[in-house]
Parts: structure tokens; sequence; C-alpha cells
């Protein structure tokens, strides 16, 4: 296979076209490439077969999909490419809009969860990571940036992240075990180490992530409920026993005597 | 492509994506049911395999090797996982020979006789690496040809005799470097948000590669992130192919099962009665129907027919699968169909009793638009049914209370359930619980 890259030969094998033909059907294909592209690309494709997932697949607890693509992406990754700053005006969460902000984009990030793109980037003007949803985005245009301006942005960002990374230990209860694989499906979306203590049969997982990825965290941890506990995070444990205090709360207020064993929960 | 079965390699690499690091080798290897010589031996051949996938990894094989295909967020846009499967792709011993055709044939249409002469006449720098080979004849030729042509690399130039033979990349003739950008862009995120991935991770990669060889910079060409993948999937894609021949051509599959629950996942298939162990796994035959992502976890499932009736797989568990006779179309249809009519309110496979599952969820101050937003795209085909400033009534019908459940306790205090009462009762108790664990702390 080396031998073949270093050929400089691109091979693509029918089950590749095929592939990509039937990506292709989907609408976000019109937002991706020009329309000459995409007829080129139709025309190259039409002898082959499509795929036959879609009629023999089922998708369970799918988000609704809102955007695969958005008309901002081909501009933005190519500032992105070119390490070029940008100017923009964006709204946030209140709606409140911040004009001609300079600063330098780094990443496009698309969130599986709330399937839709954000644009990572350093603000210039009151420096900072910013994290801002195309949907957002009102206008942008190209800012060249000098070099020197350029490479401290980049460090800056790097230090930033670097800061922003924080650790949690959670411990699978052992009685739960036997749904091992589960669990660690579960948290196979997170950078993470797994340790073993064999004499115990005790299984703890050491979560690394970004300050704004707690919340997602949480929800996985609430998710999981009793199988799994925050034994290192002291912020993620006041967080869990707020969320069991507040919603037994809740129950209390409707019905305050009731008492009932949960039965084994499964999926498999 | 290749007939080997990458099974044992797979369930390894699962396992040290889903633990990265936490057993030892005896550990590993009493879980997979092997040796541990087996193991180090596995592991050895995926080493290799690694290495000469991704010549930058060579530097760092001193690493651990669990280290290497750890998950790592902002440094690796590549999914590693993947290299099994090209690997997959090309026959090893054959690499050689099918690379020194493959060049030839790029850009200039070839009939076997002169891919023969070729291959006995390589240009003078590979003449020490030529020796070893040995000189192949026309019989050989004519089999790397009718191979490459099944999985669609080369094509037929035109019906006329002899047959003359090209690299097919009009995909990338057909476009100019500005459009292959956006190609290679489009396939990166297909790949990364829709299913199946591995043909498009595929793709992305030989794309990559080269665009790499013309004017393109590492960092050009990985602009994109995407935020909390079940990266280990990519692995259970494997027989994801030979499942979907299976169903498209109403074939009975026959493998071997290992439950997820069970504590190991691969039986080595020894040959020599005095090694035969007792293994956990279970012989099965099934009649394929469906296969499900569940995007919950990220797992998949084949969903099948067999003597008892429905019967639900995960895909992690099948190994050694093998294709058997086919069943006529009448009764198959019949099957799917009814199986798709009990899977209309599973919320994952469940296909269990109907219920009307009633919440209330809160939707005040900071967290107003979030849960409704969430609830909205992640609610299935529940509906709101009642709502003021306050908060706001949802309503599905489910097959049983069980799949539903950790989605709506992942709401903490944002959601209360009302109906079922049982599911009520079973909620107030679980939060109890995890407010005693807690206060422990």
């Amino acid at each position: 296979m080396t031998r073949l890259e270093e050929s400089g030969t691109f091979t693509v094998t029918s089950h590749e076209r095929a592939w990509l033909k039937t990506m292709l059907a989907h609408p976000a294909a019109a937002e991706a490439f020009a329309a000459d592209t995409l007829a080129k690309l139709r025309e190259v494709l039409a002898p082959e077969a499509e795929l036959d997932v879609a009629r023999h697949l089922i998708e369970k607890a799918r988000s609704r999909e809102r955007q695969v693509y958005h008309p901002h992406l081909r501009p933005l990754r190519r500032l992105i490419a070119e390490r070029q700053g940008v100017r923009l005006t964006y709204a946030v969460k209140d709606d409140r809009e911040y004009t001609d902000h300079p600063g330098l984009p780094y990443k496009l990030e698309y969130s599986m969860v709330k399937r839709e793109w954000y644009l990572l980037w350093y603000r210039l003007r009151q420096p900072s990571l910013m994290s801002t949803r195309l949907q957002k985005i009102r206008a942008f245009a190209a800012e060249p940036l000098d070099s020197h301006t350029a490479e401290r942005a980049q460090q800056r960002i790097a230090e930033a992240i670097a800061a922003r990374r924080t650790e949690a230990v959670i411990e699978i209860v052992p009685l739960y075990n036997a749904e091992l694989s589960r669990i660690l499906y579960a948290f196979s979306s997170f950078e993470k180490s797994v340790d073993y203590d064999s004499g115990g049969d005790l299984y703890r997982v050491r979560v690394s992530l970004l300050g704004d990825e707690i919340e997602y965290l949480l929800s996985k941890l609430r998710f999981l409920g009793r199988r799994v506990r925050v034994v290192q995070g002291d912020y993620l444990i006041h967080r869990m026993r707020e969320s069991s205090a507040k919603a037994l709360a809740r129950y209390a207020e409707a019905e305050p005597e009731i008492e009932a064993a949960a039965p084994e929960e499964r999926t498999s | 492509m290749a007939k080997e079965s990458f099974d044992k390699e797979i369930q390894i690499l699962r396992m040290l994506a889903l633990t990265s690091g936490a057993f030892t080798r005896t550990q590993f290897a009493e879980r997979l049911g092997i040796s541990v010589h087996t193991f180090d031996k596995t592991i050895r051949r995926l080493k290799e395999v690694l290495g000469s996938m991704h010549q930058h990894l060579t530097q760092e094989q001193s690493r651990e090797w669990s280290e290497a295909i750890r998950y790592s967020y902002y440094e690796s846009a590549d999914p590693l996982l993947l290299f099994l499967f090209r690997a997959k792709s090309v026959k090893a011993s054959e690499s050689y020979r099918l690379s020194l055709l493959l060049s030839a044939m790029d850009g200039q249409a070839l009939t076997v006789m002169e891919l023969l002469d070729i291959c006995c006449s390589p240009p003078s720098d590979e003449t020490a690496t030529i020796e070893e080979m040995p000189m192949p004849d026309e019989k050989t030729i004519r089999s790397d040809v009718k191979y490459l042509e099944s999985v669609g690399v080369i094509r037929k130039e035109s019906a006329a005799r002899p047959y003359r033979y090209r690299v097919n990349d009009d995909l990338l003739q057909a476009l100019s470097p500005e459009e292959l950008l956006d190609l290679y862009d489009y396939i990166d995120v297909m790949a990364n948000t829709q299913l199946p991935s591995v043909q498009g991770y595929l793709l992305r990669d030989g794309l990559k590669k080269h665009l790499l060889r013309g004017q393109a910079q590492t960092h050009e060409l990985e602009p994109f992130l995407y935020k909390y993948h079940y990266h280990s999937r990519v692995l259970d894609e494997a027989h994801l192919f030979t499942l979907l021949h299976a169903i498209e051509g109403r074939l009975r599959v026959r493998f071997l099962y290992f439950s997820p629950k069970s504590e190991r996942s691969y039986a080595s298939r020894n040959t020599n009665p005095l090694f035969e162990r007792e293994t956990e796994g279970k012989q099965q035959r099934t009649l394929p129907l469906k296969l499900v992502y569940d995007h919950q976890y990220g797992r998949w499932y084949l969903l099948g027919h067999g003597r008892e009736g429905l019967r639900k797989y995960r895909l992690e568990g099948v190994t050694q699968i093998e294709l058997e006779d086919a069943v006529d179309a009448a009764g198959y249809e019949d099957k799917q169909a009814e199986l798709a009519e009990k899977l209309r309110y599973s919320w994952l496979i469940d296909t269990g009793k109907p219920v009307t599952v009633r919440a209330r969820f809160y939707h005040t101050g900071l967290a107003r638009n979030f849960v409704k937003e969430r609830v909205l795209l992640q609610g299935q085909w529940g509906q709101i049914v009642e709502e003021d400033d306050e908060a706001f009534i949802y309503e599905i019908v489910v097959n049983g209370t069980t799949e539903i459940r950790p989605w709506l306790r992942s709401f903490g205090s944002s959601c209360e359930v009302l109906e079922p009462l049982q599911l009520r009762r079973e909620m107030i108790s679980e939060w109890k619980e995890i407010q005693s664990t807690y206060e422990s702390i």
C-alpha cells in the first residue's frame, strides 16, 4: 500500500464511488457544490450503482437533521486554510448583536448532538476563544492579519485550549460491570483512559475534556444514572447532587409519599 | 475484499479503543478467549499493518500501542481505526505487482500483454526489490487485472479486443483543483455525519493523499471538527456489507455470536482438538431482515428471523460470519413487513407492548430554549401537546419504557415523568439512589 501511495496513483473502488453517488442524493449536495460541479460529478458517477443501505437500515434515536451544510462553510474553510483573519458581525444567545469584530478563525465544528455548525475563532478585541453558530453570523469579510499578530493569536489559541482542559474520574458501580460494554460505548465519544483494578473488579474512567463540554458529560452521567458515579471532579459532583435534589423536589411537590423499587434496565 | 478475516484484529481494536489501556496482556487475552501468545502475535500484525499505512506513526511505535490509537480530539482528524479496512482492500503479498500495474495504467490504456512486458522489465531503480519477486506469468497478470476490474479501480477502455485497461480516475479528471477541494470537504462532512461511513473515510483518505501530493498542506485539509463522535463505530461496519448483501439476496447467515454481556469476545478457531477450549460464543443461524443503528449509544444491531422467531444481535458480537442458502421472496417480504410494524414504536429496538409516556419539561430561566430545542431535536416521533410559560408536556407512544428512560433522565430536574405511573415511580427511586450516592462523597 505504501508503494501505491508513492507511485502517486489515485485509486478509487466502485464501492467508494457508489457511496459517493448515494451521498450526492442528499439535499446538502446542492449547498456544497457549484451547480456545474454537481452536474459534472453526477455525470461521472452515472454508470455506478447506488448503495442499498437506506432500504435495509433503520436509524433510531437520531437527532432531527437540521443542517448538514451551511452556505458560510465554503468561504470560511478557505479563510482557515489561508490562515486569514476575519471581521465578524454576529448575534449571541439573547440576540444582542456584535458588529465588525476582528479575529482569527481556526476550525469549523459540527455538533452531532445539535446537528449544527459552529465557527471556532479567536477574538482579538477583548481576547477570548469564541464558538459562534454559523446561523448567527450575520456578515463576515476577510481581514488581513500581519504575521506577528497571526502567530501570537495561534499561540494564544493553543494556550487557551490547554487552560480549559479539565479531568474527571468516573467509577463504574461494580454491580453493573455486566453492562461494561454499553457504559464504555456511552463514554467513547470522550478522550479518556480506563483503569482496571482486578482486586476490586473496579473500572475507573478518566475523562479529559474542555470546560465547555462539561454540560454534555453531565447529560451522559444523568443518562447512565446509578450505573456510574463521579469520584473526582468537584463541580460534577456538586451538579449531580443538585440535579437529584431538584428532581426529587419536583416529584415531591406533586405526591409526597411514593416509594418503589426500579426494576433492571436493559436494552440488549 | 481480501478473503482474509480480520475478526480477531477487530475485536482487539474495539476493546483497546473502548478500554484505552485498562488491561494487561494477560487480562486482554483472557477476555478475548485467546492465549497471550496469540494476542502478542495479533498485536504485532496490527503494528505491521499500521506501520505500512501510516508512515508518520512509525517513529512513534515505541509509544504504547493503546496510546497510539487513543482518541485525541484536537490532534487527529483521521479516523485511525480505519487502517484495518485499508489493509483489507489490497492483498499485502501482491501489493508490489499491483502498484506496478496501476502506475502503468495511470493515464494510458494497456492490454494484458503490454502489462506483462512492463512487469517483466520494471524501471531500473526497482531491480533491487524485484529480485525477491518471482516474474509473473500471463495467467497471474490476467487474474490481477480481473481483480482490479472487479473492485472498480480500473476499467475497460472499449469493447474491442484485445481489451485495454486504464485506471478509473474520471472523478479526478473531471474536476478542477478548486472543485476537488469542495469534493474533499463534502466527503469529509458526509462520512462524519451520515451512515455508512467506512467507504467515505476510505475515499477521503485516498483523495487527501492525492491533494497532499499536489499543492495542499495538511492544515488546509483539516478545517473541520465533529463533536462527540462514537469513533469505534467504524469497526462495527466491518460486517455491514456482507449483511446488506445477505438481506438483498434473502440469504441465511451463520456466525459465532458473543453476547456483549459475556466476558469473552473472541474464540480462536483451533483445528487441533488438544487446544479445543470451552468458549462462551454460540453458533447462530439466522435470516437477516434489517439493520438498526442506535445513535444514542453509537451501536449497530442485526435483526433476524431464526427458529425461535425474531432475534436481535449486536454487530460487535458477530464473528466468523458465513453466507448460506436463500429463502423464497414472498415469505421474506412478509417477515420484513411484520418486523417494520413491530419496530414502529421502538425507541431503539424494543418490540414489547406500546405504552404512552407523558412527561413535563420545565423550561424556565437560562435553560429555556435549550430544553425545548433538545426535546424537539431528539424526541423522535413524540409531540409537544401542551405548553405554557413554565413548562410543556411531551407525549410519545413507545414499545416499553426501558429504552426511553435514560434519555428522559438525562434532562435531570428539567423533566418530570407523569405517565405511566410505574415509570414515574422508577424515576423517583433512581433519583433517590443517585442522591444517596453523592451524599456519601
